[in-house]
């Protein structure tokens, strides 16, 4: 069952165009993960920016992208890649599983805490 | 919505400014004698101050940092990261709720290179960074982020001392917000005194508050702000003259309103802290615009506020509050004078609302004031003429030096047992000296911080 991942939330508990973050103890992780609900779909990624210390869950979700609420650097919300300056390093993501409004997650094997 | 003060109110909880060994020379400032300038037993006032840079200069570190000053109203922030800027004279500010929902004030300056944190107008913010270098405040104005921070391992370096500057007093009256950074100014309370009792006729109709229609109007005139302040404060007499059209546009017969109305009597109040309101007094007082006349209760009003204010400044009706926040009752506009040089102001006008108007009185409200009142309303069209003509002819020389008139009602200022403090004859300029007394003395008195 370990596959089918962690239940962490409700999709309603996430509302559209916004993100919430799950405590990295909840998934084993070595950082929180920012979870974000974008057009009723939902993406999870490591949550705190690779640029500097801020966390992405309080970003802005627009155009299939989160922009950090610091310095407005941008992650691609499917995979975490860089989308633009200030930020250089992209940051890590999680699979996500949505099922009955049950959302699960699977943490990406390299981000788990020993 | 009650403001308790801010921790930067209280000595000691005020975040420290490093200052290494920077100490600005004294002759950097102004201290001009202003007592030549202003002859308040003689009704007499000197053109220069509306038109010398360096008075204007000493104003701005002596009034506009000494009083209490006007921001917005509390309906502008409904949710913490809620935002919107302004001025606090030339300083650029940050009005927000923090976390908790309390109303904070930050001067909207980057304490790295200075650039502003923040250019929108208002919206919502989770942080506030600075687009130049990156450094980032968080909603309580801490420094949460530097880029690079281990750059300055080698220096005095201690984040909490680089928040964003914070007002040293913020509160509100009757939904209207108000800061000052001066930490031993006397309470916005005592700022009002009797003058709060003229205010309430205008902001406390209305047991459920007042609100304001959304965005603010901001429009650029040629004209040292005190012009405007102090015409709102005393200024019933240019009303006939400078609005002549617009009263017979609005008048049924077109040529003006009947002599009784025209000339209605009235009072006007002035203190010692230099605010000061003008209102017609008449029995059936009345709201112009007919679906707000329509909507209120004038007995449930008398009930509320009493006879003396629903005859007089419940309505139509002028009024300043010390330095450069103004209002006018019937219309809703509450406005302020931006100071942008000696020969420049801003005018930044809302329109407030009773909470419990229905729409369509509000729109009613609204449209009426846009007309009469708004940038290009028929009477505020009239003032701003008239400011921007005086400035544009004050400085030439002989110009400049003829002292200018305000000896009307000298003298007669009394209590008459009806309105709560000092009043006079409405056509009077009894709030303008006092307008310009308060100006002068703060102007002569070394400010907080001048203290060594």
């Amino acid at each position: 069952m370990a596959d089918e991942g962690i239940l962490v939330a409700h999709v309603q508990d996430i509302p559209d165009g916004e993100g919430i973050k799950i405590d990295a103890d909840v998934l084993g992780t070595v950082d929180d993960v920012a979870l974000f609900n974008h057009a009723g779909e939902i993406f999870a990624l490591d949550d705190t920016c690779s640029h500097e210390t801020a966390s992405l869950s309080e970003g802005w979700v627009e155009n299939g992208v989160v922009e950090c609420p610091l310095h407005a650097g941008k992650f691609c919300l499917r995979d975490g890649s860089v989308q633009s300056m200030p930020t250089t390093v992209d940051v890590a993501c999680h699979r996500v599983i949505v099922s009955g409004g049950d959302v699960r997650v699977v943490p990406n094997p390299a981000r788990r805490a020993q | 919505m009650a403001i308790t003060q801010l921790p930067s109110t209280h000595e000691g909880e005020r975040r420290m400014i490093p200052m290494g060994r920077i100490h600005r020379p004294r002759e950097l400032a102004h201290d001009l004698d202003v007592s030549g300038l202003v002859d308040v037993e003689n009704g007499l006032i000197d053109r220069a101050i509306f038109t010398d840079q360096r008075l204007y200069e000493q104003e701005m570190a002596r009034v506009f940092a000494s009083s209490w000053l006007f921001l917005g109203h509390v309906e502008q922030l409904q949710k913490p990261g809620d935002f919107f800027t302004t001025f606090m004279g030339e300083d650029p500010m940050i009005v927000t709720k923090d976390k908790s929902g309390r109303i904070r004030a930050f001067l909207n300056s980057c304490r790295h290179r200075g650039a502003r944190v923040l250019r929108a107008d208002y919206g919502q913010a989770r942080a506030f960074t600075c687009t130049y270098h990156g450094w980032s405040y968080d909603l309580e104005g801490r420094l949460s982020s530097v880029p690079n921070e281990v750059g300055y391992e080698n220096a005095a370096w201690n984040r909490d001392e680089w928040g964003l500057l914070e007002v040293a007093q913020l509160d509100t009256v009757l939904g209207l917000v108000f800061a000052t950074w001066n930490p031993s100014a006397p309470s916005l309370d005592d700022q009002l005194g009797d003058m709060k009792w003229y205010l309430e006729a205008f902001l406390a109709r209305d047991s459920e508050g007042t609100t304001v229609v959304g965005g603010i109007t901001k429009w650029v005139l040629k004209g040292n702000w005190k012009l405007a302040a102090e015409q709102f404060a005393t200024d019933w007499y240019h009303v006939n003259m400078s609005h002549a059209s617009a009263l017979m546009v609005l008048s049924p017969t077109g040529t003006g309103p009947k002599k009784e109305i025209a000339e209605t009597a009235g009072r006007q109040y002035s203190d010692l802290h230099g605010n000061g309101t003008g209102f017609p007094v008449h029995p059936k007082s009345r709201f112009d615009a007919q679906p707000v006349h329509q909507h209120y209760d004038y007995d449930a009003l008398r009930e509320r506020l009493g006879e003396a204010r629903v005859q007089g400044p419940l309505t139509t009706g002028h009024a300043t509050i010390f330095p450069n926040f103004s209002y006018l009752p019937v219309n809703g506009s509450i406005r302020v004078w931006h100071p942008k040089g000696p020969d420049e102001m801003e005018v930044w006008a809302w329109t407030v609302l009773d909470k419990s108007m229905p729409e369509d009185v509000r729109e009613a409200q609204r449209l009426y004031n846009l007309r009469t009142f708004g940038p290009s309303g028929i009477f505020e069209q009239d003032d701003g003429e008239n400011w921007s003509e005086i400035q544009a002819i004050s400085r030439g020389w002989r110009t400049n030096t003829l002292p200018l008139n305000y000896q009307m009602g000298i003298g007669s200022e009394s209590s008459d047992g009806i309105h709560p403090g000092s009043t006079s004859a409405l056509y009077s300029d009894a709030a303008g000296r006092r307008f310009y007394q308060r100006w002068a003395e703060l102007m002569n008195t070394p400010a907080w911080h001048e203290e060594d």
